[in-house]
């Protein structure tokens, strides 16, 4: 449950009733966030390289009337001399009322949490966790289609993409397992799924079904998840040409997608989105980035008592 | 008739009676070894059993500590390797107390993450360890969230 002084950590520690409230928040900051945070200061620990989180939290810090002091990589911070992280943050909770960060290591914002006096805010742990990704994702589907609230109508949601190593997919999975959504999966092959991820959605009662191609996604979803395809994952580089040009959505490809379909994308894009989807309706990719702002804010001030 | 030796033969035991201490047994026999290895500090007196016939496991391995009780650690490390077998409370030669090994649903500071990646193999930190699910033995890193049998953990020195 997200309260004054809660840590954010993973998505797993919210319920469906924790996360309506906190897109209920997010909500009331798009229209009205004032500046409840005046006087507060947050740290930004980001010991790996971030664009998004990290200007979408200190721009929803500073909004909000706060303050803000950190560093932005690993090579400026005493990590780099050796210091542990539970000493790191055992400093850092004494200067600031609440600390964002992100780090290499699975498991390292639990840790954190474990140390520090002042709310921790996982900004991405690793491969594991990035929970504020994953409240904006809902906040923009739940915009999008009141009926993933109401439950009037059952959702489709299709994921495509890496679909083994992006943290994202699997945390948006686990959220979406508190939903009326029906779930489809398009990954190339070695990039599937995890077998934990899918068991655990199924076991929740969510419908997955694996689909062979992307165009057919298209065509059935109302959401579609794209993620970014890294060449890094392929050994083979034609290998990885081929699925490069197979993983692409254009305007053309989605001639016969419905028109409420939505297509949504944690950011960057390489090669996966063509730059004439963005002026089509089915283009929510920055008003998903956008989003990171309310959201973050909600949470910001949710924690921090204002 | 079977040429494995049972646990005793009437009054001829095939493993040292102990006057005090802990007997373990119904160990499956391809951890017998690790179990007296880990249950057993370098002063202890040890007595191993290996290979015996059992009605329920085919064969077993049965380790009799003398003269002490088993520590929360050793009742752990026995949870995640050896969770069926049972322990034996034994004074002046008789069976004081006899439990099932059962699985607790924690583990706390015993093995080594399997995730090569998570914090806990990179910092100095103890490890923690829900228990998913009983029957096979799965376990979930507390801090890395990944979810592995039992058996792919490695145990901590003690």
């Amino acid at each position: 449950m997200l309260t004054a002084g809660s840590h954010v950590i993973s998505i797993s520690d919210f319920s469906r009733a924790d996360l309506i409230a906190v897109l209920d928040r997010a909500a009331a900051m798009e229209r009205n966030p004032g500046r409840p945070l005046d006087g507060r200061l947050m740290a930004t620990l980001f010991f790996e390289p971030s664009t998004r989180t990290r200007l979408s939290f200190e721009a929803a810090m500073l909004k909000l009337g706060g303050r803000v002091i950190g560093f932005s990589d690993a090579a400026s911070s005493s990590a780099k001399k050796g210091e542990s992280l539970s000493d790191t943050i055992r400093m850092v909770e004494r200067y600031a009322d609440v600390i964002v960060m992100r780090h290499p290591r699975d498991g390292a914002a639990r840790l954190a949490a474990q140390v520090s006096r002042v709310p921790v805010i996982n900004g991405g742990d690793g491969a594991n966790q990035h929970p504020t990704q994953t409240f904006l994702d809902l906040y923009t589907i739940a915009q999008e289609f009141p009926e993933l609230r109401s439950g009037d109508r059952e959702l489709v949601v299709a994921f495509a993409g890496d679909l083994r190593y992006g943290r994202t997919v699997h945390s948006l999975l686990h959220a979406l397992c508190h939903f009326r959504v029906r779930v489809l999966l398009v990954a190339p092959r070695g990039l599937e799924m995890p077998a934990d991820h899918l068991d655990h959605a199924r076991a929740a009662g969510l419908q997955v079904e694996v689909l062979p191609d992307l165009q057919t996604a298209a065509e059935r979803a109302d959401v579609l998840y794209m993620t970014r395809l890294q060449e890094e994952r392929f050994p083979d580089p034609l290998e990885f040409d081929h699925i490069k040009a197979t993983y692409r959505i254009s305007a053309a490809t989605l001639a016969k997608a419905q028109p409420r379909l939505r297509i949504l994308h944690p950011l960057p894009r390489v090669h996966e989105i063509a730059t004439d989807v963005d002026a089509t309706v089915h283009a929510s990719y920055f008003t998903q980035a956008a989003n990171g702002i309310p959201v973050r804010q909600a949470v910001l001030a949710t924690v921090l008592g204002a | 008739m079977s040429d494995i030796p049972t646990a005793s033969h009437g009054r001829n035991r095939m493993v040292e009676a102990i006057a005090n201490g802990t007997v373990i047994d119904h160990i499956p026999a391809a951890v017998t070894l690790k179990v007296a290895a880990l249950v057993s500090g370098p002063d202890d007196q040890v007595f191993i059993g290996q290979n015996l016939r059992s009605a329920r496991l085919g064969r077993k391995g049965v380790v009799k500590v003398s003269g002490r009780l088993l520590t929360g650690r050793d009742l752990q490390t026995l949870a995640l390797i050896a969770p069926g077998a049972s322990i034996c409370i034994i004074r002046n030669y008789e069976i004081a107390e006899k439990r099932p090994v059962g699985v607790p649903d924690l583990f706390e500071a015993i093995a080594r993450c399997a995730n090569p990646n998570c914090v806990t193999n990179h910092e100095r930190w103890p490890t923690l360890f829900d228990v998913t699910h009983r029957d096979p033995l799965l376990v979930r890193c507390r801090y890395c969230e990944r979810t592995v049998p039992a058996a792919d953990l490695a145990l901590l020195p003690r």
